[in-house]
Formats: structure tokens, sequence, C-alpha cells
């Protein structure tokens, strides 16, 4: 009996194994047909498009379908096929979109998105009588059947940003954007040029929510900025109806991008920069025919018709910013005004970076601020200059170590080990490959080694700001700490956070707890019970396994600060304020410091002072007048240095 | 400082604290128990448990209904005792390693499903709490004993329950002859193998209750290695409890109790340092277990395959 169990175990594994080889098998490419005269095509030419947010998103994604559909009446229906493909925000499965189509024998196969480049640079080469269309961006990859196109979004930014400072009475303007990249950041960077041009006085606060499809980050954002005191707004990406809606709510303006917004809040969008890609679609189309099947870039510009500022007669416009606009308008078409004070990004150039960190990518705190900001840097400088491998909850030192060893192997121009705990694995580590360099954090020693980089939060401050305003905010005078261990960055967010609330009310009670663990989420949340039935009436506390506390937290409606990250989603009625990490201020010095050529040596910290870290308000929770400016000028002394936080011994 | 500990709110605090902490231990404890008590070692509670603690949550959280995820949370758990019984009785493999290797699925498979499905840390509305009437009114004990979550009751419950079948019933008379003696238990007409499947699949199902006691009653939230050791720790507590589902009352108790009370320890500021504080509930139910003397022996055919015919 048990012997025949085993047999067919050895069976069923068999059958399996073969059964995958043949798949992979028939999964090769399907031999050439013999090429069509692309001058006389036999039947309609028919177009497909991979596009990463719904058709209706009154943004990007729409701005390709209703210029295609417009193709398409113009042209004939029996001239034009079009296949769309929407909402294909998860790079993979555009990947095997954009294949199919041109399996199926697609004329013309666009990749609506700067995040497909990769894959198309792959897919490409597999069907060279299909025609491929990529963008935003310029880059061919050099293949000759592919077109690239774009969007010189910065000239109507400039022209939007022009009309938007003229009619600000606050001369405060609100951007809400996605992520620091591509067609976004050249529509921001116009908007806020323009902004200046207009009134060099003006205060542009933009914000970068880090997602192009988070609806409810968006309209938080754009009630802080209302919070700051903007009277104008604007943004870019599918997320802003979040914005539009607050910004009508608010009755504050809004200027739109990419499609006509008018539509979603009538009363208050004054105008739009609308793109119409049929500009670039028409040569492109015709030059396929003509048998080019790429090797050539577009862009639609205001110059060529591509762009269009589109006034909403709903919204009156002043007669001077009427004509500041024609202006502007008539300059960038001219070539007299440069939209863009364009700033190369020094870190932008070649690099391979890979880091291993302690916890999940997700866990809303350590690990997921250093994810987040090497995102970012990729977002910006593009992943075919900056390409990042990461390993997660690597807790297990050990393990850590290895995978340290073997991304230096596998020649990582930059190691990071994210993690005070992986010290001694990389001082062993970095001598080995004296041609790599290491980055080590939190911590400021580099050993005296000249291949490895320090980089530490001085989490102390935030810590101390959110200590003023949670004994400013706490009725009881008792306050909770649920720490992890008592060490690195945990140990100075916390002591910071005991210096400020003790700054504010030097009798106010802070009980610590280090609960022993960075990741034991049922004891946090027992520590946080245990607070509280002592008398606390706010909490806070750092590392992954606070969420544990935070639920308890918002049980017992008790005030939560966070720390590493914006924590306001898990609980968004309790949590008061988030000291928030940005990496890039770090990396973008290390990256920089390593095209320069130097592999380490130097430490490098976030702070309040250089954007570093940042403190975040809940606009759900609100700060009562006087805390809140107690905090500004502690976040502003500490910035300046009139106040040091003194960490002592 | 010291005497602060003594204040009656402490001390419900503590008590409180200690039953919901033990929660988890003790469904996963009494599943192995039976799963022991027939002789197979099942090392891979902690993966059962994530299993079961992802489960319970993503259901909970699409369907919005706890009961839903529990019932969800109770199947997968299940399902993987089936595997891990399969994989014990039929294919005869050593325990302790493949019950590692549970482990290690089930820590690899919540984790990707949830980077997969639910993708950023989200919270769920879980099972309430729930005040028994007239009880809950009660001074200290009320608020002790009778104002928790329903699975908090399950789980205290379920230990006079498991005691019962497994020494009152004719069940429970095969679960043990097949761990102390399986030859005679197979001569006698008992099923060694059926027994040690229902056994081991139902230590599963607890294991995923278990779980999901964490993500959809205690913390109502799922995060990579949720449980944190807690499987593990409940295997050491079956050992600690002698194989009997009091024994690992006791032991639950003991080790949820100490935590609590160092949690309230360091909030009371009391100057002990915080690391001999945490290292209290492990060092202490190792030294109740040496001093505690009683020799109680293990199921002899622990770990043990049978083979019928020796």
């Amino acid at each position: 009996m048990k012997k025949m169990y085993r047999h067919l175990g050895w069976v069923v594994g068999a059958a399996l194994i073969l059964a995958a080889c043949q798949s992979a098998t028939t999964e090769a490419p399907p031999a050439d047909q013999p090429p069509d005269q692309p001058a006389e095509p036999a039947g309609p030419f028919r177009i497909a498009v991979v596009a990463p947010s719904p058709t209706n998103d009154l943004a990007f994604t729409q701005s390709m379908f209703d210029a295609v559909s417009a193709i398409q009446s113009e042209r004939g229906d029996d001239a034009i096929e079009i296949a769309f493909s929407e909402g294909m925000f998860v790079v993979d499965d555009a990947a095997a979109a954009l294949r199919d189509y041109a399996t199926e024998g697609f004329d013309l196969v666009i990749a609506h998105g700067s995040q497909y480049g990769s894959s198309l640079q792959e897919i490409a080469p597999d069907f060279p009588d299909t025609s491929f269309a990529w963008g935003t961006t310029v880059d061919t990859f050099g293949l000759d059947n592919i077109y690239a196109y774009e969007a010189r979004s910065e000239e109507g930014g400039y022209v939007n940003g022009v009309v938007a400072a003229q009619m600000s009475d606050s001369g405060i303007l609100g951007v809400v954007g996605p992520i620091e990249t591509g067609d976004a950041k050249l529509y921001v960077d116009g908007f806020v040029a323009g902004a200046q041009s207009a009134n060099p006085d003006v205060e542009v606060n933009v914000n970068w929510i880090g997602s192009f499809s988070d609806v409810a980050l968006a309209s938080e954002a754009a009630q802080t900025h209302i919070n700051a005191g903007a009277d104008v707004l604007t943004g870019t990406a599918q997320m802003v109806v979040g914005a539009v809606g607050v910004a009508e709510e608010n009755g504050v303006l809004w200027f739109g991008t990419q499609a006509n917004q008018s539509s979603l809040a009538p009363s208050i969008v004054a105008a739009n920069q609308v793109y119409d890609w049929t500009v670039v679609l028409d040569p492109m189309i015709d030059s396929i025919l003509a048998g080019n099947l790429g090797g050539e870039s577009f862009a639609i510009t205001l110059a060529n018709g591509g762009l269009n500022i589109e006034f909403n007669p709903e919204v009156a416009v002043s007669g001077d910013a009427t004509a500041a606009a024609d202006d502007a308008y008539d300059g960038i078409v001219a070539g007299t005004i440069d939209p863009l004070a364009s700033t190369g990004a020094a870190y932008c150039e070649p690099i391979r970076v890979a880091v291993v960190m302690p916890s999940p990518i997700n866990d809303l705190a350590f690990s997921q601020s250093m994810y987040d900001g090497l995102a970012a840097i990729q977002d910006e400088c593009g992943d075919d200059v900056f390409e990042f491998a990461f390993s997660e909850s690597m807790f297990v030192v050990d393990d850590a170590a290895a995978a340290l060893r073997d991304y230096a192997l596998e020649g990582y121009n930059l190691v990071i080990a994210h993690g005070s705990q992986y010290g001694s694995s990389l001082q062993e580590i970095a001598p080995d490959f004296p041609d790599t360099s290491f980055a080590w954090g939190t911590t400021v020693d580099t050993f005296g080694m000249d291949n490895v980089y320090a980089y530490e939060a001085r989490s102390e401050e935030g810590g101390y700001v959110n200590g003023v305003i949670a004994a400013g905010m706490s009725d009881s005078g008792v306050i909770g700490v649920v720490g992890p261990i008592e060490t690195g960055d945990a140990k100075l967010y916390v002591d910071g956070f005991v210096l400020g609330a003790q700054s504010v009310d030097p009798s106010i009670e802070v009980n610590v707890n280090w609960i022993g663990s960075f990741s034991d989420v049922a004891l946090a949340s027992e520590a946080a019970q245990t607070h509280i039935n002592a008398g606390a009436d706010v909490l806070t506390g750092t590392a992954q396994m606070v969420v544990g506390a935070i639920g308890v937290a918002e049980e017992d409606g008790v005030l939560w600060f966070g720390t590493q990250a914006n924590q306001t989603s898990l609980a968004p009625d309790i949590v008061v304020a988030n000291q928030v990490y940005d990496w890039t201020v770090v990396l973008k010095q290390i990256i920089g410091n390593f095209h320069a050529g130097d592999l380490g040596g130097e430490s490098f910290a976030l702070t309040l002072g250089n954007g570093g870290l940042n403190i975040e308000y809940n606009s759900g929770v609100d700060v009562p007048a006087d805390v809140r400016s107690l905090a500004d000028d502690a976040v502003q002394a500490i910035g300046d240095g009139s106040i040091t936080v003194d960490m002592g011994g | 400082m010291i005497e602060d500990l003594f204040a009656a709110p402490v001390i419900i605090g503590i008590l409180t604290s200690g039953m919901r902490l033990a929660t988890p231990y003790l469904f996963a404890g009494l599943g192995e128990t039976f799963s022991q008590r027939s002789g197979v070692l099942n090392l891979g509670v902690e993966g059962q448990m994530l299993v079961g603690a992802y489960a319970g949550f993503f259901v909970a959280l699409v369907t919005e209904n706890p009961w839903l995820g529990l019932a969800t949370a109770a199947l997968v758990g299940a399902l993987m005792g089936l595997a891990m019984a399969f994989v014990s009785v039929n294919l005869q493999a050593q325990q302790g390693i493949s019950g590692i290797g549970f482990f290690l699925f089930g820590l690899g498979i919540s984790e990707l499903l949830f980077q997969k499905m639910v993708g950023t840390v989200e919270t769920v509305s879980g099972f309430r709490p729930v005040h028994i009437p007239v009880l809950s009114e009660l001074p200290v004990v009320g608020e002790v004993l009778f104002q928790h979550n329903v699975l908090v009751y399950t789980a205290f419950l379920l230990v006079p329950i498991s005691w019962f079948v497994l020494n009152k019933t004719n069940i429970g008379l095969n679960v043990r002859a097949v761990g102390e003696n399986p030859h005679a238990a197979d001569s006698l007409g008992v099923s060694v193998e059926r027994t040690r499947y229902v056994t081991v699949t139902m230590g599963g199902l607890l294991s995923g209750i278990a779980g999901a006691s964490l993500s959809i009653a205690l913390l109502n939230v799922f995060q990579q290695n949720l449980t944190n050791g807690i499987g593990f720790i409940a295997v050491a507590l079956v050992y600690f409890g002698g194989w009997r589902p009091f024994g690992l009352l006791a032991g639950a108790l003991l080790f949820s109790l100490v935590n609590s009370l160092q949690v309230w320890v360091q909030t009371l500021g009391i100057p002990i340092a915080s690391e001999f504080a945490v290292m209290m509930p492990y060092v202490l139910t190792i030294v109740v277990l040496a001093l505690a003397g009683q020799r109680v022996r293990a199921p002899s055919a622990l770990t043990v395959p049978f083979e019928r015919g020796g």
C-alpha cells in the first residue's frame, strides 16, 4: 500500500515536469509568415493600445482612447480597426497583452505608458513586421520598428501656471502630482515655471502622492494644500478626480491637464491643457502605410496643435490673465519662452542598486520607506537607467548576509544593507568587494572603510515635534509609547518624543514600553491596551509591529502619532501626524557621489532641515491652532539649528 | 513603584490581557495535543496558523462577515492538516522535517497571497468583544473573564471539552491507544491511519482558527509573519503540559500572564531593564518546567510512522 503511494508520487511528479516542458516549448514564437506588402493593406489598418488606467479616467488613458476613436471616425470604420486594453497597471499583464496583439497580427501596437518600456524592448525584436509605438518618451531603443511619442506637457503647464498665478488671491498654489516622473514631472515643472514668471512671489506647493490611482490620497493632498492656504489647485494623472472634488467643495479653482476636466466641476475648473494624440497618430499611421515601421519620435506641442488650452466658459477669467496666457502661448510657440529651466539630475546615470531589508516592503514603516525612496528615484530616472533589486523580510541576519554577498557577486554597483543589525556582516563582506559600493543604515559608522556609506534618520527630530503636539493634545497628561527594541532609530525617535513632550509640559507622564521585537503584533497590541488602561489618551510607537497598537488605539478612540511612514490610512480618525522618511534625500547624495567616483567613507542623514524628514498631518483630525504653531515653530527651529534635540548619553 | 503593580486596575489589566494573549496558544496547542497523543508530531502549526490567519482575514475583508472568515480559516487549516496527515501516515515522511516544510510553505503562501491580493496593510472589522449578560457585570471577575470576543471564550471552553473527549470517550481512547501502542490498537480493530488522519486534520483546523483568532478577532489586521512564532511556542507548550489539555492551559496561562505582567512592569516605569522584562515569560516557563518534577512520558509512538507487521 505504502509503496504504491510512493510510486504514484513519482509518476505524478514526472508527469507534471513533462507537462511543464511541453508548455514551454509550445510557447516559442510562431513561424514567420511571409511579410505583407505594407503599402497595400488587404483589410483595415489594425491598431491595438495597451494603457494603464481606464478609458474614462478623464486623463492619460482617455486622451489616447479619444484620439484613436477620432482617427477611426475620420478615416472610416472599415479602414481602421481598434482593440484597446485598459487598466493594465500591472506591467507583466501589459507585456502579455502587447505580445498577444503582435502575435495576432495588429499593424500598430501602442504601449501607452512609460512603465512598459523594458517589456517593449524585449517584445519588439520578436515581431520585426509589426510596428510598435511607445509613450510617453523619446527613446526608440534604436530599434527600427518602434516609434516614440510624448507630450511636451510643460508647455501647457506653463500657460496654466501663468493664469493660475494671476487668478490666485492668496498667492499660494497647490499641485497634486502622482509620481515625480515623465509626463507628470514635465507638467508640474512647467506649471511652477509659468506661475513664477507671472508672479515671482507666488508660493507653489507640490505634493507627489506616490501613486497614479490613489484617489483618496489625492483628495487628502488637495485638502492639505487648501489648509495651507492655496486657493488654486492643479494636478495630473487619473487620481485627480479626488483632488477636483475637494477643490469644488471648497470653491477653489482647478486647472486640468491631459483631458478637458470641466465636466467634473463646471463651477471651478478654469482651464485645461488637452492632449490631442491624433496629431501624432496620423503621421505615424501614414508612415507605417508607406513602409516605415519605426525609428522616429513624435511630440504633441502647442505649436503643432497636439496640445490645446481650453478655457471653461463658465468660469470667468480676468482680461489680464487672458492676455498673459496669450503672451505665454505665443512665446512658447515662437520658441522665445522655454518652459523648463532644466536641471540635469546628477544621480540619473546608469546604476544597478540592490537593497536588503528586514521586513516586508508594505510594512508602512521602516522597509517601505526605503523601498518607496528607491522606486521614486527609478521613476524619475527611468528603469532603463536605474535598476534596483530588493530582498525583503530578511529578519534572519545570516540570510541577509548571504543576500548581500550574492548581490555583490552579481555585480551590483551599490548594495544597501537596510538594517543596523546587518552591521557585523557588512564589515566582513565589504572588504571582499573593493569595487562595490555598500551603504549601511541606520548608523553613522562606515567602519573606516572607503567603500561603505552610512546613513541614518535623525528621527529624534520628528519625534520631538510629535512629542510637542502630543503633549499639547493630551487631556489626561499620560502618553504611551510602544517601542520595539531599545536601539538605533527606534531609540532616537522615542528619546526625541519624550523630550518634545516635556518641553511643552514638564509634568507630563510618558510611559515607554519596549516589547522586545520588531514584529510581534500581538504583544504590541497588548502594550497599547496596557498604556490605555494606565490612563494614556495619546499613543505613539515605531517599527512594523505598530499596526497592532494602532488598531487598539482606534478602538478606544485614542490619538496616534506615526513615524517612518504615513500611517493615516490605517486609522484615519485618530492618527494626528506622522514623521515621514524620504530616503531619496540620502539616496540621491550617495548615488551622486558614486557616479562622481566615491564608493564610500561618508555618512548622510535625513533631517527636518534637509527635507528628508517631513511632518505630515492628517487633515481628518483637528490640531488646535496654538499647538500647531508650537509644532511649526519647533520644525523651524530644529531645521535652522536653533534647537538641537539633545540626545545626551 | 512595585506597589503600583498591586493596584486593582493593574491586576485586572494583567489578567484580562493574559486571557487574550493565551487564546491562539490554546487553539493551536489543543490541536497539537490531539495530534501528538495519536503519535504524530506536527511542526507545521505556525504555517497552518498563518494560512488560516490570511484566509480568514481576506474573506472577512471581502465579504465583511467575520464568521465566513472563520469558516474559511478552519477549512484552509483543515486542508493543510489533511496534507500533513497524508505526508505523515501514507508517505511516512520524517515528521519533524515535513512539519518545517509545511511551516515554510504556509509562511510563503500567506505572504505571497497577501501581497498580490491585498497589497497594503489594511484593517478588517472582525469579532468584537461580547459581554456575557449578568456575568460581565460582576466586579473584577466580570471584566477579566466575561468581556472578551467569541473566540477567546471558545478557546477556553475547548480545554475541558478536549479533556473530556480525550479521557472519557471512545474516540479519545482510540487516540491515546494509537499513540501509545499502535500495533495493539491495530490488532483490536482500531484503524491507526484513520485515527491519525482525524487528529492531524483536526489539529490543522484548530491551527487555522488560532490564526484567525489573531487576524479577525484580536488584532483585526494581517501582516507578513503575523503569528511571529506562536505556533512553535504552542508545540513547546504541549510538551510543557504533559500532553494534557489542562497542562496546556497551565502553560499557556503562565506564559501569557507573565508576558502581560512584563508589559505592565515597563509601562509603570518599574526600573527593570526592558531586555530582561521581555525574557521573563520564556525563562519562567523553562524554570517551572525544570522544577515541576513530574515526569510525564511522551506518547510512546510519537513520531514513529505506523507500518502493519512491524
